[in-house]
């Protein structure tokens, strides 16, 4: 509680109190936290008088922010037509499965925050994952789980290790 | 004071002031949805729509909201203007078919039905009028409810979609809604009124004499706080229901002595 | 270097002194390399090359002095990463990491070219030596990227050097409010972020309006997607801003001012802090600037991600802390705008214009351009054309000149189709008008628009109804939903695009969608919703037959829309190879050893793979 008291008396301080600059708070705030928790808001309202219907107007107006945490990297599976003949339902259920994260969601360990869409437009390599952007092809349920699993900070500083 | 021709119609209003109210002042109807006067105007709905004459050139209006500093020519029923209005009302009809108050505004207007297909989810009907998120801002001063999300996607909601702290359950957004959206829901065993579809909900104060619901206790207590009454006989009327305050009333005149003059 | 710079400069003759010094040292030998580290070339790896590039003058122990600067975006983007040596304006292009030591050695310490990284003229095998031998630059008349490629943006010095901060005391000290927003007139400027709005009259109005305090905002909020020309002004040179902001409020009788940038742009908001830290260190903002008695501060704010705060009510209750919703404006925002006070905004490309413009006078601005639309304007050059990056053209040039001569032509030696001008509010304007003199009203003649200057050059290979479902499927999401037209107008003409480049379209779509055209026109609030069915109206103006194949025939010409076309094996072309065949999921591809393979017209899914993976391209779409 302290805590998040702490930052918003920061904020007042930092931006004078100007409710003009709320937007930039709110910023301040998301990138603190990654994200804009609830009750961070509730302090922001009661602390620069504005009304807590304003600022979740703010909050879900502007597509920079975002009320829930977002997972450290960012999952796509395509679901297009060709991927979807190639098994990439399978791959959706082997990664629901295995993280226990729905499409539209973020891992509860907050790894990766997962998405299903529509074709990506990289038929000729189908199935298709995307991994922060970065494409993977031909995928299979196992290579798809491989892949995921090395997210894991341990899985990078190992690499790392073998680097140096 | 300028003067508007509207619809060959000539009158003079006050400087600032609107279209409407030159509109009105001539006797000539034009729709408003999300106009009222007790709230300020953002003029969203567009169907208020008219037509105004600059020079040799004509453009689209809200009438609402247009300020008249100079003199000016309107015209409410031309076709341009009606086109407009009706255009707006079908892309209305659309999004919230089944409101019966939307239903008869369009009637009025010449607007049978829409040949629009629905396109874009409405929270029961809502057109996103606003009326309700400014009453309870401007007028009632606990902002409960605002707008959330953006384009197609804007929806009028309590913070968090939760159930406002802020609600006091006056029901003004209710009363102000014109298209039924927004209900109230007496909660009998529970004491309470909920505002749907916010999920809010408020204590409500019961008759002390015959247990109906009264008026929600934070409605109560505010006009308490406003008419500055503080004497036990105001604050034992306002627990009571109009019935039984009427019944009271009446048996008190009954039995009081009278005057005699003097 | 003079014991004044870094303090704060208290009249016009320090400034005078502290610039004949800076001039003195450059001047004295120096070489310098730039490294272009502007959007396009930072993203191909610049700003190792500029890190590079540091660490060789460090390590020089030769007795020629070298520095090496970051600049902002020269414009050549196509052939990043680019670095300029001077003196010489020597021009390399494609520059690599290991191409540093070479250029070091034998440019920077011994004059000599490094042939291999001139810019080669496709057509005559030329090589240039420097922009002004190059095509893309000849063509070009630079006055709001003049500095950009030649300064470092982050060091004001560099600015001064080059002359900035001249029109800033001249302003102050020798003229009146009235004779600058004169010469501004005179000028003839217009309004460079779409609204093409005589900028004197503007500033007249906010001047004549009563109300204070008076507000001064810069639009940086660039949301047209393919422009980045404020982007490239910004982190290039962005003191210029600066300059013409302070000179602007003065000429308003403003005080404060706010530069509101796009929360996309975050090296935007580095670049103009730092700038706007430097301007106050040096007296260029705050109290009394430069003895005139003249106060002015500026403020920077970010954006939260939506391209409807590009408009100017918008943008302003952005500012004030609420939701990017425009608002009416009957009342317009130089009487009543920011917190409700007389409020001037313009773009950035504007108040760049305005050093020069009293530096030079408004006659010589007036000079160039034609005869409703003068001076110059910065267009991002980009799609499917050979040099892709910002250019700067005068007023009255034609399209052909900008995508032929400066741009190169279309890549790939396919054919032209369209122009996309004025993001998602303009319109596509086909090869019939590649002689249009490109102005504000000659382009809103043709169905489009200026806009803020995105150019996207399309070739025969795109659908121009796609393109249109494109751009009503962006202002859909970017609607901010507060009118009824703009919201539910919007999304009726995405579904009935939708179905159209499903292969469901309807007679009477064509019609239902210029229904829709004018009633978003007439009855939408703010020029998002207004000028919305421009990629509509303008790709049906122009390539109606597209549409009729869509709707009549359920056939994409442009072969871009999946299920609107067919995939045959061209017979002649085919080798038998079986790759195709193999990799069918529908296994609908039949044939033999030395026998055209034939596809199943009734099995076939559209998919592609056999088009993507076919190696003598016997695939067609058909």
């Amino acid at each position: 509680m302290a805590e998040e008291t702490r930052l918003i008396e920061q904020l007042i301080d930092r931006y004078e109190g100007d409710v003009g600059m709320l937007i930039p708070m709110m910023q301040d705030i998301q990138a603190e936290h990654g994200y804009l928790p609830a009750s961070d808001l509730r302090s922001l309202s009661k602390r620069l008088e504005v009304p807590l219907s304003r600022i979740y107007a703010v909050a879900t107006f502007y597509t920079s922010f975002r009320l829930a945490p977002k997972g450290a990297h960012d999952v796509t599976l395509c679901m297009g037509t060709v991927c979807y003949l190639k098994g990439s339902p399978d791959i959706l259920e082997a990664i629901c499965r295995e993280f226990q994260v729905e499409p539209g969601g973020t891992t509860t360990d907050r790894l990766f925050s997962f998405q299903a869409v529509n074709c990506v437009g990289a038929c000729a390599v189908a199935p298709v994952m995307l991994v922060d952007g970065k494409y993977y092809e031909s995928v299979t349920p196992a290579s798809a789980l491989e892949i995921l699993n090395g997210l894991y900070p341990d899985e990078d500083a190992s690499e790392k290790e073998d680097e140096a | 004071m300028p003067t508007v021709t509207i619809d060959g119609c000539k009158v003079r209003v006050k400087k600032n002031a609107t279209v409407l109210d030159a509109a009105k002042k001539a006797g000539i109807w034009i729709p408003t949805l999300c106009y009222h006067p007790a709230v300020s105007c953002d003029a969203s709905c567009r169907i208020c729509m008219v037509e105004l004459e600059r020079g040799d050139w004509r453009q689209l209006v809200t009438a609402c909201n247009y300020p008249v500093r100079e003199d000016i020519v309107v015209y409410v029923s031309s076709e341009r203007a009606q086109q407009a209005r009706r255009g707006v009302m079908e892309l209305l009809l659309a999004r919230a078919p089944e409101s019966e108050e939307l239903k008869a505004l369009a009637e009025r207007m010449g607007v049978k039905e829409t040949h629009y297909p629905k396109v874009t989810e409405s929270q029961r009907n809502c057109i996103l009028c606003g009326l309700c998120v400014r009453v309870c801002e401007e007028i009632i001063g606990q902002s409960a409810i605002g707008f959330a999300g953006r384009g197609v996607d804007r929806t009028v909601a309590a913070p968090f979609r939760q159930p406002s702290d802020d609600c006091i359950g006056c029901g003004a957004c209710a009363v102000v809604c014109p298209v039924g959206t927004i209900k109230l829901r007496i909660h009998k065993d529970q004491q309470e009124v909920e505002i749907s579809p916010f999920k809010s909900r408020a204590k409500l104060l019961l008759c002390r004499q015959c247990g109906a619901p009264v008026v929600s206790v934070q409605v109560s207590e505010q006009v308490m706080g406003k008419v500055g009454l503080d004497c036990e006989e105001f604050r034992e009327r306002v627990r009571l229901c109009p019935k039984c305050r009427k019944l009271q009333s009446a048996a008190q005149l009954a039995s009081a002595p009278i005057r005699k003059k003097q | 270097m003079t014991k004044l710079c870094g303090k704060r400069l208290n009249n016009h003759e320090e400034l005078e002194l502290v610039r004949e010094d800076l001039l003195k040292h450059r001047n004295s030998g120096t070489k310098s390399v730039c490294v272009c580290v502007g959007p396009g070339c930072a993203a191909k790896g610049a700003n190792r090359l500029y890190e590079l590039f540091c660490e060789a003058v460090r390590q020089s122990d030769s007795k020629v002095k070298v520095e090496a600067k970051s600049v902002g975006c020269h414009g050549l983007c196509e052939c990043g990463p680019i670095i300029l040596i001077q003196p010489g304006d020597i021009f390399y292009q494609r520059v690599e990491e290991p191409d540093v030591a070479e250029i070091f050695r034998e440019t920077v310490l011994s004059d000599r070219i490094v042939e291999r990284l001139l810019h080669e003229d496709p057509s005559t095998g030329e090589k240039a030596r420097s922009p002004d031998e190059i095509p893309f630059y000849k063509a070009q008349n630079r006055i709001a990227l003049a500095y950009n490629g030649l300064i470092d943006p982050a060091n004001i010095e560099d600015y001064i050097a080059a002359g900035g901060y001249t029109a800033l005391p001249k302003a102050l000290t020798t003229m009146t409010s009235e004779e600058i927003i004169a010469e501004v007139e005179l000028a003839g400027l217009r309004g460079r972020g779409g609204g093409g709005f005589p900028t004197a009259r503007k500033w007249r109005s906010c001047r004549e309006s009563d109300g204070s305090p008076k507000y001064v905002i810069c639009n940086g909020d660039e949301g047209d997607p393919g422009a980045f020309m404020d982007r490239a002004i910004m982190e290039g040179n962005p003191h210029s801003v600066i300059e013409g902001m302070v000179i602007g409020a003065y000429a308003i009788g403003s005080s404060q001012g706010y530069i509101y940038v796009r929360n996309e742009y975050p090296l935007s908001v580095e670049r103009l802090k730092e700038a706007i830290e430097q301007a106050r260190q040096w007296g260029f903002l705050g109290e009394d600037i430069l003895g005139s008695s003249f106060s002015f501060n500026i403020r920077i704010n970010r954006g939260g991600g939506a391209f409807v705060c590009g408009e100017s009510t918008a943008l302003m209750a952005s500012l004030e802390g609420r939701t990017g919703e425009p608002r009416a404006k009957y009342v317009h925002t130089v009487e009543s705008g920011f917190r409700g006070k007389p409020t001037n905004l313009n773009n950035v490309e504007t108040w760049t214009n305005i050093p020069p413009i009293i530096n030079r006078g408004g006659e010589w601005f007036a000079g160039i351009g034609t005869e409703k639309s003068k001076g110059t304007k910065v267009f991002s050059l980009v799609g499917n054309v050979v040099n892709t990056g910002l250019v700067e053209v005068p007023m009255g040039i034609t399209l052909r000149r900008i995508i032929d001569e400066i741009g190169g032509g279309v890549r790939d030696g396919k054919r032209f189709k369209a122009v996309q001008t004025g993001g998602p509010s303009g319109g596509c304007i086909p090869s019939e008008h590649l002689d249009a003199r490109v102005d504000f009203d000659e382009l809103t003649k043709l169905g489009s628009m200026m806009g803020s200057g995105g150019m996207i050059v399309m070739d025969e290979g795109t659908c121009m109804v796609r393109v249109a479902r494109y751009f009503t499927e962006f202002l859909q999401k970017e609607s901010c939903g507060k009118c009824t037209p703009c919201r539910e107008g919007l999304a009726q003409m995405l579904h009935i695009l939708n179905r159209i480049t499903r292969g469901e379209g309807d007679v009477g779509d064509i019609e239902e969608l210029g229904v829709l055209a004018e009633l978003l026109e007439g009855t939408a609030l703010c020029a998002l919703g207004k000028t919305a069915a421009n990629p509509v109206l303008s790709t049906i103006r122009y390539f109606r037959d597209e549409y009729d194949a869509h709707i009549l025939d359920r056939h994409c010409p442009a072969k871009e829309c999946r299920g609107l076309f067919r995939y045959e094996i061209d017979a002649e072309a085919c080798k038998a190879c079986g790759i195709c065949l193999k990799n069918c999921p529908e296994d609908a591809i039949t044939g033999e050893k030395e026998v055209p393979h034939v596809i199943n017209q009734e099995k076939c899914t559209l998919c592609g793979i056999c088009w993507e993976k076919c190696p003598f391209t016997a695939v067609l779409k058909v």
